[in-house]
């Protein structure tokens, strides 16, 4: 394969490549710090990771034979089958929730009372806990034996509610963790698009006799469209990465209940004396794979109806 | 002709190099990795004139901790600058072992490093360490100083592979308060998990709107507890002689007596006489400590904590660790973790250095030290001989796991399970309890499942270090 040549002919008649070669040389270089940053961080753990998922490992984690398939043929299991229902549902009670409840919030916090930003400020505040922080103030509310959550039910007549260590309310209850996690930065971006909305369209609204609901249905969502769209991706992206709450709260159970797919994997690489890399990788790559569907079918269906101004 | 200033450079630096190698006796070349007498144990003389620095990861962390760091210094102090260990905290026993796979694989391992019981089979396969009974040969140390029960753990046909540091048996943990005001005499604990079940009922409080105030049993879904409730029962873990005649090749909590163990506790719970507070042993000694559970299993290792917690609020008695049925006869198994040393990439002098802390930190001295400062039962027999009266007379419920100890009968059961995969042996022994106690499976389809589902991992294990 020949490079493209670009040959200009200067006025005097004399041909020269130097000018757009140089350009392109230029652009290169340019590109040059993003494209070794992307190719040490991200192409190479990438290859590695393939890598990796194709190997077995030795008892200290170092590749061994190669195993071709085998383990992503070992993933045609029920337990992760499991693993791949667990991840959906806790992607889908921790997105939708955070996501609509910031809309929510964000609109009651249109109508003109006094400290409105107070408010505002209180609901942004979750974005400022890093996970870990936020992870074991909510081991502490749902401590089995001295948690303020069933101590504030003891209170008002209600029975204990094994929150963490009953299979079927666990996962609701770091879904509940990780919604609150999420609300600010929620809340955040929408006020951001709220108050980017053009006044005079919505004065225009209110003219035609538009208030409450009317107005919400019809000018300020259609016009969040951008902004709940970004939610919704990157929020369904950080769901299916999710690990420090469910490493800090339950460890994968009860019963596995709350076992996600990076939870998995953290289980096969790291804990328990494991150093299965390779099983590891392998459910990585198909994590990565899930993402990239999701976020192509978000892209594919919610996109068109995005209204961008 | 002049040599120019770079070349001059060059040289001193060379020199400084030299230098502080020589200072600093780390002559590990990369040629004594791997060698055959890399897992050689050398004599005093090794040590030389220099000084030799080694490091040492351990996994202590709180007051744990400060008696690991005052171990060192007293050691370091004692060697005046001969010999100097420095003290490194890896995190917790499996992050520890997790860092010590990646050291192995960046040929960068500590000369000195702490690992819990269940690691003793990978640190044998790991073929990096020197065995801890060449040093004992080399220097007649009195190996009968090491109380025989611990010993057997760490032992492969009788030689002892690591020197055991610190050593935490299970007991009973028992609120006094809870017995006098249901009207049981707290000096008559319970010996069988059928007691416990049937005190439990009686030690169950509610109060007007039926709500339960305190439970009569609570313990963590520890994977330990079981092993132990095996162990006293008489039972091996796993096959092959709990993998001591060879290595073994599947796990057996699947047994009668495991599934019996898994049935009470999910009738306990399900009868509302015991709570459940999960896998996490913090929640559940934050339940004893708040006085909210009556009965309760746990390590010696806790005994402190409990003790300053309930202070003023209930009283902490303890009684040895209950076993299965009258019949049982064995004792639970002593483990905790040990030292090891690594062989491969160290220099004599590093291997030696190591050798004198360990033998110094198993010294009837710095034990008693540690005991009184942990709570962990000494492993020297000579160690409790050098506390003081008043601080065993403050303390008496540690006599429990002194008595338990040397009550023990040595057996292949109480020797414990040696297993390249036994921390996740013991996460799936959880999976199986958990299954059971929060009723998701009956018991004995629980166990089964978790102990099959290990062997996968058993066979790729031994595969490898074959």
């Amino acid at each position: 394969m020949s490079p493209p040549l670009v040959v200009e002919r200067s006025p005097s008649g004399a041909t020269t490549t130097s000018g757009p070669r140089r350009e392109r040389a230029l652009s290169w270089l340019l590109l040059l710090p993003s494209v070794a940053v992307f190719a040490l961080f991200i192409f190479w753990p990438l290859g590695r990771t393939l890598y990796l998922s194709t190997h077995g490992n030795d008892i200290f984690g170092a590749p061994g034979a190669y195993v071709g398939l085998d383990h992503y043929a070992d993933m045609f299991s029920a337990s992760f089958a499991g693993i791949l229902a667990t991840t959906a549902l806790f992607t889908l009670i921790s997105v939708l929730p955070a996501v609509l409840g910031a809309l929510l919030v964000v609109l009651l916090l249109e109508s003109r009372i006094r400290g409105v930003r107070v408010l505002r400020t209180a609901f942004a505040l979750p974005f400022a806990f890093s996970v870990a922080t936020a992870s074991v103030v909510f081991a502490v509310i749902y401590n089995p034996a001295i948690g303020i959550a069933n101590g504030l039910l003891g209170a008002v007549g209600v029975d204990r509610v094994d929150w963490l260590t009953d299979p079927s309310i666990a996962l609701p209850a770091v879904g509940a963790a990780t919604v609150w996690m999420n609300l600010g930065y929620n809340v955040l971006v929408l006020s951001a698009g709220v108050a980017a909305i053009p006044q005079e369209v919505v004065e225009a609204a209110r003219l035609d006799g538009a208030t409450g609901w009317r107005l919400a249905t019809g000018i300020t969502i259609p016009l969040l469209s951008p902004q709940l769209f970004f939610l919704v991706v990157v929020s369904t992206i950080h769901a299916l990465q999710s690990f420090g709450q469910i490493h800090i709260l339950t460890k994968g159970g009860p019963d596995d209940a709350t076992s996600t797919l990076v939870y998995s994997i953290y289980e096969r690489a790291f804990a328990y004396g494991s150093s299965d890399f390779g099983a590891a990788s392998a459910q990585a790559v198909v994590l990565l794979l899930i993402m990239l569907a999701c976020t192509a079918v978000q892209f594919g269906i919610l996109e068109r109806r995005v209204h961008y101004r | 002709m002049a040599h120019s200033p770079l070349r001059r450079t060059g040289r001193a630096v060379l020199a400084l190099l030299t230098a502080t190698a020589l200072i600093s006796g780390c002559g590990s070349g990369p040629d004594d990795g791997g060698s055959s007498d890399a897992l050689d144990a050398p004599g005093a003389e090794a040590l030389g004139d220099g000084r030799t620095t080694v490091e040492f990861w351990h996994a202590m962390k709180g007051a744990n901790a400060a008696a690991v760091d005052k171990l060192v210094a007293d050691f370091n102090a004692a060697n005046g600058g001969k010999v100097e260990v420095k003290a490194v905290y890896q995190g917790n026993y499996d992050e520890t072992i997790a860092k010590y796979k990646a050291s192995v694989q960046q040929k960068n391992t500590p000369a000195l490093i702490q690992v819990y019981d269940i690691g003793t089979r990978f640190m044998v396969d790991s073929k990096q360490v020197v065995p801890m009974h060449r040093f004992v040969e080399k220097d007649g140390f009195p190996l009968a100083d090491i109380e025989p029960n611990i010993a057997s753990y760490y032992s492969i046909d009788g030689k002892l592979w690591s020197m055991p540091f610190n050593t935490s048996t299970p007991l009973l943990y028992l609120n006094k308060e809870a017995f006098t005001s249901a009207g049981l005499d707290p000096t008559k604990p319970p010996k069988t998990l059928t007691e416990i079940g049937e005190l439990a009922k009686k030690l169950t409080v509610k109060d007007a709107s039926g709500k339960t105030t305190r439970y009569g049993f609570g313990a963590a879904i520890y994977g330990w507890l079981l092993e132990q409730l095996l162990a006293t029962d008489g039972k091996e873990y796993c096959d092959n002689g709990n993998g001591r005649q060879q290595l073994a090749s599947k796990v057996q909590f699947d047994q009668p007596a495991a599934v019996q163990v898994a049935q009470w506790w999910a009738d306990l719970v399900k009868n509302g006489y015991a709570t459940n507070t999960g896998r996490k042993t913090d929640d559940a000694q934050a339940a004893f400590k708040a006085g909210t559970v009556a009965m309760h299993l746990e390590s010696t290792s806790v005994l402190r904590g409990y003790v300053d917690a309930a202070a003023g609020k209930f009283t902490v008695l303890t009684a040895p660790y209950p076993k299965i049925s009258d019949a049982s006869t064995g004792g639970p198994i002593i483990g905790g973790a040990s030292l090891w040393i690594n062989g491969v990439g160290h220099s004599a002098a590093e291997k030696r250095a190591a050798w004198e802390f360990v033998k110094f930190a198993a010294g009837a001295t710095p034990q008693a030290q540690w005991h009184t400062g942990t709570g962990y039962v000494p492993i020297n027999v000579k160690a409790m001989e050098q506390i003081d009266k008043a601080w065993t007379e403050k303390y008496p419920q540690f006599r429990t796991a002194v008595d338990q100890l040397h009550a023990l009968p040595p057996s292949v059961a109480s020797a414990g399970c040696l297993l390249g995969v036994m921390p996740q042996a013991r996460k799936a022994s959880e999976d199986g309890l958990e299954a059971a106690i929060v009723g998701a499976k009956p018991a004995d389809q629980a166990m089964k499942e978790a102990a099959t589902g290990v062997t996968a991992a058993i066979d790729s294990y031994n595969k490898s270090v074959r």
